[in-house]
């Protein structure tokens, strides 16, 4: 894992994540954070202000209340900019599949890049999705050839 | 073998003349109308229960009426007793019990208004709590059917991954 | 200059010097907070009131209970608290048990109260970490969740999930036995944590102590006025636990203290948490020495779902989890689902008004130190 992380700096240096861990994805998500699963090797760092991040991270499911922030944090992301959906209530409402009150299909309210399966997801295969978005962020280029070429080799 | 709690229920009888029963030690459950509902409950408070647990609707439909239940603890005597009190449904309004409990009492009330619907006369913020903009029926009532409600709003027929939720 | 071009400029009120009041929302995005609000009405940066912004992640458990089984509940009751989930899993299964009057054998009663103990552990350390993070000590934040990684996988072994055990005490005892060998791991792991409260102990640094000394008092009276249980409580001077008080399972057979403190600030409840990490290792230790052998489900042979019955009647049952007293109220009509399922959780009454009691008055540097020695998960409260 540590000497694809090597090939993949030469497409982006790091990823920045916002700090929206909600719901049940915290638990495993701050063990990325913490010290047996460091993610800070692999050059992932969280922000506090959604101008500075990369990446979005919708660690569970969402209600109708909290969408509406996770949406207002959408947008205030410059691009290039990626979503990781994490878990089994965001791809098709998960054990709660009969609430009157949370999100069935997440992509209905914000465009999802990767979805991460599990209840919760390991902190294994959350490094596998940030992998498989270092491949997203250097290959597709936002705004025209210029930026793909600018930044690989 | 208990008697404190027998103790308890001679005293909440002598005053109010409701029957109790002890389901086991620790455990009371007693039953009064709604009009007493407040004087039982400074009474209560009197003799130790300090510690409003939990207070819960239950909803009855066939019968008409919401059953309230009050959780109460003393820390003193270490038991736990439940007033068990019934509403009209078609229009369900009670006493607060914000005088005896104060802001414990509260906050069940104010989730409990949101959910059920239930009036609680003499407390003021009853404002909703945990739903924003919602303007459905009250939704733990047992008219509104969840399974229903979502297969029409979240989840779309036409689409082949959920399709088995319409089978 | 044309004449006919003439640019009003609007008259702006200018800011007086003496304006210093303004809303702030300390709100779910900020990093300080959790997945829940806080509005702050401020003047300058002292607090003048607080209003608690709860919802965030209201699913309507109590309803979706009555839509399924007890077996399917038990593995939904995990969620209601995600930091606790062994500890929620008991209530809902012995709410059940009490209704149905199955006797629950010895052997499977030992093995809930390891798990609820291991459970209250890393709970307990989850709170150090997030407390650690909140003041800005960034060290006891990652060495407490390096630690907490012994005990989930521990999880893993016996209940096969990190996180959430999928119903793992279940109505009738637990679903299966300790596998060979998980004895000396979990005493390897014990040893482990106990080096933690030990370092826990070296961390106690100045700046530490003194962002949390006399911050957030909570006196006696108005702790049982708001409603507060369980650690929240025993900081305040109040002698009283549910394991004690209300006996469930085998604590009566148990030797545990209760740590009480006096002051009733942040600090009072951060000792707690220590002195409660210790009492936890002491009952595990207990637990390992007396289990007994036999079977760990009544009945032991499994009957679907769909044929078992809830006999009429209704329960209120209390636990001491890690963060208060949580109780289940479980009513039944004599149908397979139960009729109502009402949950209560330590953190509606630590988030709402006792948040809203000890904010007012405090500085904004202080509202993280009050924040998290509340030990808040929004989950509970939400449900």
């Amino acid at each position: 894992m540590v000497e694809q992380a090597t090939k993949m700096k030469r497409l982006i240096n790091a990823i920045w994540i916002f700090n929206w861990f909600n719901s049940c994805g915290f638990t495993e998500l701050v063990p990325v954070v913490g010290s047996r699963w460091d993610m800070e090797r692999f050059g992932m760092v969280i922000t506090g202000t959604p101008r500075h991040a990369d990446v979005l991270f919708i660690a569970g499911y969402q209600t109708l209340k909290s969408i509406r922030r996770a949406q207002v944090i959408y947008e205030q992301m410059p691009d290039p900019k990626a979503v990781i959906a994490m878990g089994a209530c965001t791809m098709s409402g998960g054990m709660y599949w009969d609430s009157y009150n949370t999100v069935k299909r997440l992509e209905d309210y914000i465009p999802v890049t990767i979805y991460i399966p599990g209840c919760p997801p390991r902190p294994e295969a959350v490094f596998e999705a940030c992998m498989k978005i270092f491949h997203h962020v250097g290959a597709v280029p936002p705004h025209g050839k210029k930026f793909a070429k600018a930044h690989s080799g | 073998m208990l008697r404190k709690e027998n103790k308890v229920i001679e005293d909440v009888s002598a005053k109010f003349k409701i029957a109790g029963n002890v389901q086991r030690e620790r455990r009371v459950w007693v039953t009064i109308d709604k009009d007493n509902l407040v004087a039982l409950c400074s009474f209560l408070k009197g003799l130790g229960f300090e510690h409003l647990s939990a207070i819960s609707v239950t909803d009855w439909p066939q019968e008409g009426t919401f059953e309230l239940t009050y959780h109460l603890w003393s820390y003193s005597e270490k038991i736990l007793l439940t007033v068990k009190t019934k509403l009209d449904r078609a229009n369900p309004c009670v006493d607060s019990v914000i005088s005896v409990w104060r802001e414990n009492a509260q906050i069940h009330e104010r989730e409990l208004h949101e959910l059920f619907g239930v009036k609680f006369e003499g407390n003021g913020d009853l404002t909703p709590l945990f739903l924003e903009g919602w303007d459905g029926p009250p939704p733990f009532r047992k008219d509104f059917n969840w399974r229903e409600y979502a297969r029409q709003q979240h989840y779309d027929k036409s689409n082949e991954r959920e399709r088995a939720y319409y089978d | 200059m044309n004449e006919k071009e003439l640019i009003t400029i609007e008259h702006i009120e200018p800011i007086m010097p003496e304006d210093t009041d303004y809303n702030f929302y300390f709100g779910p995005a900020h990093s300080g907070s959790g997945n829940f609000g806080v509005k702050l009405r401020l003047e300058g940066e002292m607090v003048k009131s607080a209003r608690a912004d709860p919802g965030y992640l209201h699913r309507g458990f109590e309803k979706l209970m009555e839509y399924r089984v007890p077996m399917q509940n038990a593995v939904l009751s995990d969620r209601i608290c995600v930091f606790e989930a062994l500890n929620w899993n008991l209530v809902h299964a012995e709410a059940v048990d009490e209704l149905t009057g199955v006797e629950v054998p010895q052997r499977a009663r030992y093995i809930r109260v390891l798990m609820a103990e291991l459970s209250r552990l890393q709970s307990h350390l989850i709170w150090y970490g997030v407390m650690s993070l909140g003041l800005g000590f960034d060290t006891g934040f990652k060495v407490a969740f390096g630690y907490r990684d012994y005990i989930l996988d521990l999880f893993e072994l016996i209940t096969g999930g990190r996180v959430y055990p999928a119903g793992y005490i279940c109505p009738g005892g637990v679903r299966r036995d300790l596998p060979d060998g998980s004895e000396n791991k979990i005493r390897r792991v014990l040893d482990q944590i106990e080096e933690m409260t030990h370092k826990m102990q070296d961390f106690d640094n100045i700046a530490f102590s003194k962002r949390m000394k006399g911050v957030g008092i909570l006196k006696t009276e108005d702790a049982i006025r708001l409603g507060a249980t369980g650690p929240v409580l025993r900081a305040c001077g109040v002698k009283t636990d549910v394991r004690k008080d209300d006996p469930y399972e085998i604590y009566n057979e148990l030797d545990f203290d209760i740590p009480v403190r006096e002051e009733g600030d942040a600090y009072a409840r951060y000792l707690i948490m220590g002195s409660e990490m210790e009492e936890s290792i002491k009952i595990i230790k207990q637990v390992l020495e007396r289990i007994p052998k036999g079977k760990v489900r009544e009945p032991a042979k499994i009957t679907p779902p769909s044929r078992v019955k809830l006999p009429e009647g209704e329960v209120y049952v209390r636990n001491e989890i890690a963060r208060g007293e949580g109780c289940a109220y479980m009513r039944s009509v004599g149908g397979k689902e139960p009729y109502r399922v009402k949950i209560r959780g330590p953190d509606f009454l630590h988030m709402i008004p006792v948040l809203e009691h000890l904010l007012k008055g405090v500085q904004i540097a202080d509202i993280p130190a009050i924040y998290w020695s509340l030990n808040i998960c929004p989950a509970d409260m939400d449900r």
